[in-house]
């Protein structure tokens, strides 16, 4: 692959990343959010098909198509059936109000530089050039972790959380194998199905998933 | 293993194709996950035999991995397949040796009691596999030369003990008392943890052969020394971290608390010999100070403890302690005299450190397995409770004499040797040896001497009280002998206590090296010679000798001369009359008219009452009539651990207190736990960056 | 055998008869020392041999219900005693058992011996065994770090532990007695050998009132021989501890490597004289001692502890300059 296409497409795929975390801050409508997760899955595999494809990687590839398939398809759609079960399928008034929230991103986003400067300048690549994204949408995903009130709310943010952790590794490793993404694949798919059953039983036992509701879990 | 087989090919001598230690250590670990796995297929009626014969099999390869050590050595072996990361590295010497060959003689006795006892009692299967597995994680700690080989079998030890203690979980006070031993374990642990990672990082490798090589700052060494001392000292029982064992030791089964008594607490000893002597090397005067101190207020408060306790279990677990405070206080003496000068006494001091290990572990095992049978004859371990059982169970009796005998010091017994050594070490301080020295050494014989005399009554306690005159409970007079297993078991810990008594030479091939390796310590090119423990004991460089066997002879002529004086007329030769006891002219005796454990300790608690702090409680009950007529008046008193209760719980409340400060950030809500972990993660990347 | 070893050897054989036979006559003399001071006639010095003889002549008696640790006691105790007198410095310094047993040894088989009488105390069943037994026990407890803190001051100028070498250094060097540390000690093992022994204050041993008793609660049950061998075996530890006390002190005229039979003989006579005018003074101070209630006992050994203490302390202070 043409060095310039490779650095043009691998920023695209992260900033298609970034440009996806920042939406999935501003739209309250849940089915939304699971739209746009899925499509920053799609461009999270993007990064590693596109470091297979520089570097004439086959297991690289195979495994972005592997990332494509479960962030991209499988785990929006475990979210997705959640949702067909909610009566309220809008996102109540979360902690902070839109405004605040794109403005808390954003003081994330150059947090996020500041902290992986020592990282770029390890190694000067057009990869590692694109690690800070990576690490933003991490912060984003804690972000929106604490400040939303609806579990599947927080489902989404975990998901992006864990997007962003997986962007990292392919960006500053020297490539991840096999084993280790299907590990923390299986990690997370985990951590969604017990997020669905248990919302499952929230919806059952108290009517709703608003989790401002549960104060309980204290001594 | 081609670690192990290319060590075998370099150290084997051209055409000497004998066993070597590694493959002996192979061996025994092999053998005891096989067991332990073989116990959990077996059938129920067979797992106390297998376990018991397999814990039995395992303590004699630990004997054998000893012996070859001495014979040929135990070159570092290196496993790196064993823990990722660091890999592991076996290697030993004289000193592994001493304590492995220790915990196998105990191993095999108590293994060999356990076939008869788990019968009995019904021991879980859980238990009966852990415990093949726990003899050989203690056999094989001392072989440990890296600090994360040492700390994995430690821990191992540590969890298989917990499982044993936990035998017999369907009792309450077993719970308890398994809450706190794990902790208390966890916390000597954690201490070992820091301490040994302190000095592997300061000594950049974490191989011992090259930690007692570097060079270390003098602070780093404090802080290493203190807080190892403080970790192994709370595995061997030393003051004030000696809670666990009065708890432990009573709620294990016997042959358990006979492992855990002559076997795991040497290996808080082997810890304080290996790091904090060997390792970090000879220190300042301080340290030998430090572990002084602290081993004779541990003798003195452990053996009162046991003066007063009325649980027989317990009265051997303070015991125990007592006598790891006297070995303690041997290994500060030596370290003292070694920092001052006189080497000479210092090794001395050493040998009866070590000396006084293998007795007490002679004596302590038959003494606990001889508990061990009382308990499971008559199912009570209340020295109020018992009695009258020479009659009934008369080789038990004689056991626990034996045993009690060598726990007190006194001739004859098997723990004389060794404590002659250590008061002969204390007496002979050099003039110049300093103020320190001139003051502590008198005190220190004081409190040995103190501790011997009360050991005397505690154990005359144990042995009167238990076993002779009258049953006092419905549960003593049932009793009967145990089964011949059982027996056979105790013999082997009653022979060793008989040979130490009167031919400590049988422990000399042991000590000779263990002690010219600390003798090396001090005076790498001198020569100093070891007391020599032949017929006649002789200490190399002091006049002073003494000869148990032939004390042993002349005292026994001197009897047999008395005997024959009162035999010497006519009438005294016939058969003895049979007549009634005086019971001041009421009738005949009752059995509640005999002095219990807790009568006969009565003085001592009331001498030692600020020490002891009993908790009296009494009640009287007036007449409804007229309150100068008393209806009745009930007494009750407890004595627990002081430590425990003035130190312990208030610490614990403390900490308790703290707790419920901090509790108050526990708000409930689940975005103040997410945002808690949130400012953590900035913070850490702010920072570490 | 060479010829210093021979004498060492007899006079042994010679320390431990005449023990075993001036026992019971330095008892009937204290008793009669006593009686004189009383006012009384006295039954005679030959009277503790007269009731020795009594009983060993009469019947064994066995208390149902005890075991053979009862039955053994008495041949325990006094086979210590007699283990001791050939150890210690009676007639001779240089007895072949010196080496076998030092100071240390001679402790322990005195405990030995006390603990044989309380276990058979206990082996009774009675209130009042086990009461002598555990008064007795107590009392031996307490006693002990004085005992070894005395032995500690006094092997520090002979560098040893050893009785030869003490008595022998002290011999040599008549003035290592006169120090304040030997006074000391000399003071603190005077309480050890009342303790030891069970004389006043700490015990009467001529008392019939059973709630006041220590030695005679545990050996109220033994009758015929077995009695006559612990009444024996009792006064024989007066004997030899009075001897030791003063030949450690005062080792004048006692036989040592290089002395005869002459000196045997010598060390025979001069023991006699010494131990008489101990037991002389010793019963001449109990007729004006009342005994100690048993828990003001722990506070007189206590400070015989201090002495002890305190004698071993000035005599590492004191001989630091000069050695």
């Amino acid at each position: 692959m043409r060095t310039l296409t490779y650095v043009t497409a691998l920023d695209a795929s992260a900033g298609a990343l970034m440009l996806c975390a920042v939406l999935l801050v501003w739209r309250r409508d849940l089915a939304a959010l699971v739209r746009l997760l899925s499509v920053q899955g799609l461009a999270l595999a993007l990064i590693p098909i596109t470091l297979g494809a520089h570097q004439r990687d086959g297991e690289l590839v195979a495994v972005g198509i592997g990332v494509l398939v479960l962030r991209a398809a499988i785990l929006p759609g475990v979210v997705a059936r959640v949702l067909r079960g909610e009566p309220r399928p809008r996102e109540t008034q979360p902690l902070l109000n839109t405004s605040a929230s794109l403005l808390a991103v954003a003081a994330l986003t150059v947090l996020a530089y500041a902290v992986s400067r020592p990282v770029v300048t390890l190694d000067p690549t057009p990869a590692t050039h694109a690690a800070p994204l990576a690490i933003a949408v991490v912060l984003v995903g804690i972000f929106m972790l604490v400040t939303r009130r609806r579990a599947m709310s927080q489902v989404v943010g975990f998901l992006m959380l864990d997007n962003g952790i997986a962007a990292l590794a392919f960006l500053t490793t020297a490539g991840v194998p096999m084993v280790v993404e299907l590990g923390a694949s299986l990690d997370v798919l985990l951590a969604v199905l017990v997020l669905q059953i248990l919302s499952g039983r929230m919806r059952v036992k108290f009517g709703g998933t608003d989790l401002d509701e549960l104060r309980e879990l204290r001594d | 293993m081609s670690a192990v087989a290319s060590a075998n090919r370099s150290r084997a001598s051209p055409g000497h194709r004998s066993v070597t230690a590694p493959t002996v250590a192979a061996v025994l670990a092999v053998v005891s996950l096989a067991s332990c796995g073989f116990v959990l297929i077996v059938p129920v009626r067979a797992r106390a035999a297998v376990s018991g014969i397999s814990t039995a099999l395992v303590g004699a390869l630990a004997v054998c991995l000893g012996a070859t050590t001495l014979a040929s050595g135990f070159g570092p072996v290196r496993l790196g397949w064993l823990l990722p990361l660091s890999g592991t590295v076996f290697g030993g010497d004289a000193t592994s040796a001493l304590f492995t060959i220790v915990t196998g003689a105990v191993a095999i006795a108590a293994g060999w009691f356990s076939i008869g006892y788990s019968r009995n009692a019904c021991l879980p299967a859980a238990a009966l596999a852990a415990l093949p597995l726990f003899v050989s994680s203690m056999a094989l700690v001392p072989f440990a030369a890296s600090v994360s080989t040492f700390l994995l079998l430690w821990e191992s030890m540590a969890l298989a003990s917990l499982v044993l203690v936990l035998a017999e979980h369907h009792e309450r006070s077993t719970r308890e008392a398994g809450v706190i031993y794990a902790v208390m374990t966890e916390l000597g642990f954690a201490a070992i943890l820091l301490g040994l990672v302190i000095f592997a990082a300061s000594a950049h490798s974490e191989t011992f052969a090259a930690m007692s090589s570097a060079q270390l700052p003098g602070a780093a060494r404090g802080v290493i020394f203190v807080v190892t001392v403080v970790g192994f000292g709370s595995k061997a029982g030393l003051v004030p971290l000696h809670p666990w064992l009065p708890h432990a030791h009573p709620a294990a089964p016997s042959p358990v608390s006979a492992l855990m008594s002559a076997a795991m607490v040497n290996l808080g000893i082997y810890g304080l010999v290996r790091v904090d002597i060997q390792l970090l090397g000879p220190g300042p005067a301080w340290w030998g100070l430090l572990l002084l101190i602290v081993g004779a207020v541990t003798a003195v408060y452990a053996v009162l403890q046991a003066s007063v306790a009325t649980d027989l279990k317990r009265l051997l677990a303070y015991s125990t302690s007592e006598n790891m405070g006297l070995i303690t206080l041997a290994l500060g003496a030596a370290m003292l005299l070694g920092a001052s000068g006189s080497r000479a006494v210092a090794l001395v001091a050493m040998t009866a450190a070590l000396l006084h290990l293998i007795n007490h572990a002679a004596f302590k095992t038959l003494a606990f397995l001889a508990a061990g049978s009382v308990v499971s004859a008559t199912g009570v371990r209340d020295l109020d409770e018992l009695g009258g059982l020479a009659g009934a169970m008369p080789v038990t009796s004689t056991m626990f004499g034996v045993a009690a005998l060598g726990a007190t010091g006194l001739p004859l017994g098997a723990g004389f040797v060794s404590e002659w050594l250590l008061l002969q070490s204390l007496i002979h301080t050099p003039p110049a040896g300093g103020t320190t020295l001139a003051l502590a050494m008198p005190l220190a014989v004081g409190a040995v001497a103190l501790t011997a005399g009360l050991a005397v009554a505690t154990m005359v306690k144990a042995f009167g009280i238990g076993f002779l005159a009258r049953p006092r409970s419905a549960a003593a007079s049932t009793a009967r002998e145990v089964s011949p297993t059982m027996v056979v078991a105790m013999l082997l810990p009653a022979v060793a206590c008989a040979v130490l008594a009167v031919a400590p030479i049988v422990a000399a091939p042991l000590l000779r090296d263990a002690v010219g390796e600390f003798a090396k310590l001090n005076a790498p090119a001198g020569a100093s010679a070891m007391p020599s423990l032949g017929l006649l004991l002789r200490l190399p460089g002091i006049i002073g000798s003494m000869s148990p066997a032939l004390l042993a002879i002349s005292f026994v002529v001197a009897v047999l001369l008395a005997t024959g004086v009162s035999y010497s007329k006519q009438a005294g030769r016939r058969r003895p009359r049979t007549a009634q006891l005086w019971a001041s002219g009421s009738g005949r005796l009752t059995p509640r008219m005999q002095y219990t454990a807790t009568s006969f300790a009565e003085p001592l608690q009331r001498v030692f009452d600020d020490i002891l702090r009993p908790d009296i409680d009494i009640d009287v009950t007036h007449h409804a009539e007229s309150r100068y007529l008393v209806e009745k008046v009930r007494y009750q008193a407890s004595i627990g651990d002081a430590v425990e209760a003035h130190v312990y719980v208030p610490l614990l409340r403390g900490l308790t207190r703290w707790a419920n400060v901090v509790r108050r950030a526990h708000a409930g809500s689940v975005h103040a736990y997410l945002g808690y972990g949130a400012a953590g993660l900035l913070v850490a990347l702010v920072v570490a960056r | 055998m060479s010829g210093a070893t021979a004498i060492g050897t007899v006079g042994a054989v010679v320390q431990v008869g005449a023990v075993a036979v001036g026992a019971p006559l330095l008892a009937g003399m204290m008793r009669q020392v006593r009686a004189r001071l009383e006012g009384r006639r006295g039954a005679g010095v030959l009277q503790p041999w007269r009731d020795l003889r009594k009983l060993v002549g009469k019947e064994r008696i066995r208390p149902e219900g005890t075991t053979v640790v009862f039955a053994a006691a008495p041949a325990v105790l006094a086979g210590t005693v007699l283990a001791i007198a050939a150890i210690v410095p009676v007639v001779t310094a240089n007895s072949p058992l010196d080496s076998v047993g030092d100071l240390f040894a001679v402790v322990g088989l005195l405990l030995l011996g006390t603990v044989a009488l309380a276990l058979a105390g206990l082996d009774t069943g009675t209130a009042f065994g086990g009461m002598g037994a555990s008064r007795a026990i107590t009392i031996a407890a307490l006693v002990e770090p004085t005992v070894l803190l005395a032995i500690f001051a006094l092997s520090v100028p002979a560098h040893s532990s050893n009785l030869g070498a003490i008595v022998t250094t002290a011999a040599v060097h008549p003035g290592s007695v006169a120090t304040p540390a030997a006074a000391l000690a000399f003071a603190a093992l005077c309480i050890v050998v009342i303790a030891e022994t069970g004389r006043l204050p700490i015990d009467n041993p001529t008392t019939h009132l059973e709630l006041t008793m220590i030695h005679e609660a545990s050996t109220l049950e033994y009758a015929g021989p077995q009695l006559a061998l612990v009444e024996w075996a009792s006064m024989m530890r007066l004997t030899v501890l009075l001897a030791l006390l003063a030949n450690l002190f005062l080792p004048l005229g006692i036989a040592t490597v290089d002395s005869g039979v002459a000196g045997l003989v010598g060390g025979v006579v001069v023991v006699i004289v010494k131990v008489t005018v101990l037991a002389i003074v010793l019963a001449g101070a109990e007729v004006f001692m009342a005994k100690l209630r048993l828990f003001r006992v722990p506070e007189l050994l206590a400070g015989s502890f201090v002495l002890g203490l305190l004698a071993v302390t000035i005599s590492y202070f004191l001989t630091t300059p000069a050695t």
